[in-house]
């Protein structure tokens, strides 16, 4: 069976660190590279917002998927987590991965899991990678279609930080998926 | 989920007699989990003011395997369908549509008056409109006898 692929990049990270923890960017509005919306950042939450009506609501965790890698029972999907770090030594961080079903009430975990992460001591901000490969269960629904990861907790605590992509999946299940149906031809035999 | 995208198909109309065997061909792509088997169909169709319509002793089938691929894949397949005559309850000589489709699923094509079929023998749709009104008689007689019979009973008591 192919082994399938998907990367998500949380950007960057910081650790947590009592009196020093100052944000990484400045109060203002900012273009969300990824959508093109305009977000708004507050220092004082470490929040990005959006405007909704007047009001300004924190932005999701999860996004659209760039991609969308179709996969049946048996296959192995490859998640990829990467981020740029600057600070001491971590050791313990846990990098955490799911795929289920995200909707109204959040995000329903059908499976997952997890690696023990120590990262080095890095003074300027370095890209960090971790993996995790699931095996599709033959279980798996064909709306177990969205995933995410998130990175938290070790020793220094890093803060948790998620991200996720919808419809990043397309479960092939028992019943066939038919596209480009067209008559070719009809003869006398 | 059914993702079904028809193309347009430029089908030239083909002319046919009845007994004759019309084999048609189909492309598509599929991805599926397992491995599967699916049901293939194909028949003439009648259009008039109340819509669409099979001619039903006509339809053919064929059962197609598909081997698991989780990625869309193409696929040809083959179904043959018999132009029955009409003196055998099949299809009247004229001018019909095409419909494929596979059981179960959302994946059908048609086109319309692309089956030109002839050969009937000359008077057999003739013979039996005529014998229609002979046979509405005899239906109507059939309903009224009983009621004629069970009204002299009654007026004999």
């Amino acid at each position: 069976m192919e082994l399938k692929t998907l990367a998500l990049d949380f950007g960057v990270i910081r650790v947590l660190q009592v009196g020093d923890d100052q944000p990484a960017y400045q109060a203002g509005w900012y273009l969300d590279p990824l959508t093109g919306q305009r977000v708004f950042y507050d220092p004082a939450t470490q929040n990005f917002y959006t405007m909704a009506g007047g009001i300004y609501i924190p932005l999701g965790y999860m996004n659209p998927s760039p991609k969308q890698v179709a996969l049946a029972p048996g296959e192995k999907l490859k998640i990829t987590m990467s981020f740029k770090y600057s600070g001491p030594a971590i050791s313990g961080a846990v990098c955490y991965y799911s795929i289920g079903v995200y909707g109204a009430l959040g995000f329903d975990e059908k499976i997952t899991g997890q690696n023990s992460k120590s990262i080095p001591q890095y003074t300027t901000p370095t890209l960090v990678t971790d993996s995790y490969t699931f095996t599709i269960p033959t279980s798996v629904g064909t709306n177990w279609d969205d995933i995410y990861c998130k990175i938290y907790s070790g020793s220094p605590s890093v803060p948790q930080s998620l991200f996720g992509y919808e419809n990043a999946l397309l479960i092939v299940g028992k019943d066939p998926t038919i596209s480009e149906f067209t008559i070719a031809d009809f003869v006398k035999v | 989920m059914l993702d079904i995208v028809l193309s347009h198909m430029a089908l030239v109309p083909k002319t046919f007699s009845v007994g004759d065997t019309v084999r048609v061909t189909v492309s598509f792509k599929y991805a599926v989990g397992v491995n599967t088997t699916v049901r293939l169909l194909a028949g003439p169709y009648s259009t008039n003011i109340f819509g669409k319509h099979m001619v039903d002793t006509c339809v053919g089938r064929a059962d197609i395997s598909l081997a698991a691929a989780s990625t869309p894949t193409p696929q040809t397949a083959d179904v043959d369908f018999i132009l029955i005559p009409s003196a055998q309850g099949g299809i009247n000589d004229g001018t019909y549509g095409l419909r494929v489709w596979i059981e179960d699923t959302s994946a059908v094509v048609e086109q319309d008056n692309v089956l030109i079929v002839t050969g009937n023998p000359a008077g057999a749709t003739d013979t039996l409109s005529a014998m229609m009104p002979m046979l509405m008689m005899l239906m109507m007689l059939g309903m009224v006898m009983p009621m004629a019979q069970q009204m002299g009973e009654g007026a004999g008591e």
